[in-house]
């Protein structure tokens, strides 16, 4: 009986020290600001890094008021940009309709190799700088880092390290007009539209052909390879030489960001080129529509390509965005 | 205390005993539940290109006395690359199942579906015949 007391007091006992500790309030304390110059960065652009296309940042600095002002910001890329980087003299706030509204806070930015810099004419404690990195050909199938910094006038700096991100090996074109007779022979080797012509002096390197035939209804806009069936390219006669047997498979609702421009977040990639498999698709692709697309592999296996129909008309024409990966380049 | 345990004991006892007593559901070699169904048939089919779009020019035919499903395609159609779709009675199954792109581009021997009724008795072969607009 006694030892069942003592085994409940045990038990009482634990139970409230358990009590205590459960209940103790953790009081929220306001952070202590850095007394330094403080830097951050964020990466401001989604999806695949592809050559010719900028990679933009965000930089942040600040430091106290009483400490001093900003003196320059600094970006040093591992490969130096192409022609159109730099970093923005203004800093942007975001006014209460949500429009970003640049202060001038320095002058423009200088490219010295592969570095480029703002120095401040501001008297300005915190500062939110714009970098736009384009990417040059030199860092295809590459990786690239990022080293931010900024000085203060108390002699402080600071740093911020991003990346390395990998470029993309693919290519890219966008925009390119074709229609039902001027502008119908495609080379993905060229990234290219031309008309019967020209496709005849690069006959080896025509893969497709565009065409619009109102009937039968179900044909319309269509992309069929010069070895296709002549059921497929009613009215074509083909230049001289041309004569390849392209895969085309038809996709729908893959409106890539980087053609379309839309607001889908959708960006194919390289892997998604290296793991297509169109062993078993046709030669042709008929009743294609705007914001449909097409995954494309040349004859020879060297290219695989996707062609996305940023619009149509039904007079026979159509605007067309190619991604391009070279096989041999992996 | 004994008295109690005693009690609790049989208690578990009766409880172990009423759970074991209970019948399982038959399942069949799925994992799918066979039920007393005898129905079995095709109620709608359809066709869908490598766009996830329908292939079919018009609706399909079902026949479920001849047990054919006669589907007319596009013109280009690529019957390649092909994902069939079939809507069945209540509790059916297909075999074979159906498990990505299938190549109907045979016309002249015309794939053929089997369609299990829910009981898994009855067992009826539907044909896909195809043809071009």
């Amino acid at each position: 009986m006694r030892q069942q007391k003592k085994i409940n007091l045990t038990h009482l006992f634990g139970a409230l020290f358990l009590l205590m500790v459960a209940c103790k309030k953790e009081e929220y304390a306001i952070p202590e600001p850095k007394s330094e110059l403080s830097n951050d960065v964020i990466k401001r652009t989604l999806g695949p890094n592809i050559v010719g296309l900028p990679i933009e940042f965000a930089y942040a600095m600040a430091l106290p008021a009483a400490k001093g002002k900003l003196v320059s910001a600094q970006v040093e890329a591992s490969i130096a940009g192409a022609t159109g980087t730099f970093l923005e003299h203004n800093s942007y706030f975001t006014k209460s309709n949500g429009q970003d509204t640049g202060v001038v806070v320095g002058q423009p930015s200088v490219n010295d190799g592969a570095r480029t810099r703002v120095t401040f004419t501001r008297d300005t404690m915190a500062s939110t700088l714009r970098y736009s990195y384009v990417v040059p050909e030199e860092a295809r199938g590459k990786t690239v880092s990022f080293t931010f910094s900024s000085t203060s006038s108390d002699g402080g700096n600071a740093t911020f390290k991003m990346g390395p991100y990998t470029i993309s090996n693919m290519d890219m074109v966008r925009n390119l007009a074709v229609n039902n007779t001027t502008a119908n022979y495609i080379s993905i080797a060229d990234l290219a539209v031309y008309n019967a012509a020209n496709a005849a002096v690069n006959a080896g390197k025509i893969d497709l052909i565009y065409l619009y035939r109102a009937s039968p209804a179900s044909f319309l806009h269509a992309l069929v390879s010069p070895a296709a069936d002549a059921q497929y390219r009613p009215g074509i006669t083909l230049p001289a030489g041309v004569n390849r047997s392209t895969k085309v498979q038809k996709v729908f609702n893959l409106q890539d960001y980087n053609l379309a421009r839309l607001q889908f977040g959708i960006f194919i990639d390289d892997l998604d080129f290296q793991q297509l498999n169109l062993a078993d698709a046709p030669n042709y692709a008929i009743s294609l529509r705007a914001e449909a697309g097409t995954w494309v592999e040349t004859a020879d296996g060297r290219y695989r390509a996707y062609i996305y129909l940023n619009s149509v008309n039904a007079n026979g024409s159509a605007v067309i965005s190619i991604k391009r990966y070279d096989m041999q380049r992996k | 205390m004994t008295n109690f345990v005693k009690t609790a004991l049989v208690l578990l006892l009766f409880t172990a005993g009423f759970m074991a007593c209970k019948k399982d559901a038959p399942v069949d070699e799925d994992g799918l539940l066979i039920t007393t169904r005898r129905e079995c048939f095709v109620s709608n089919f359809e066709l869908l290109g490598t766009d996830f779009i329908t292939v079919r020019s018009k609706l399909p035919v079902i026949d479920t006395t001849a047990q054919t499903i006669d589907v007319e395609v596009l013109f280009g159609t690529d019957l390649k690359n092909v994902y069939p779709q079939f809507s069945l009675a209540t509790d059916c199954k297909l075999e074979p199942k159906i498990t990505g792109k299938v190549d109907f581009s045979d016309l002249a021997n015309p794939k053929t579906y089997t369609v299990i009724s829910g009981n898994r008795q009855i067992r009826k072969p539907y044909k896909v015949i195809i043809k071009f607009q």
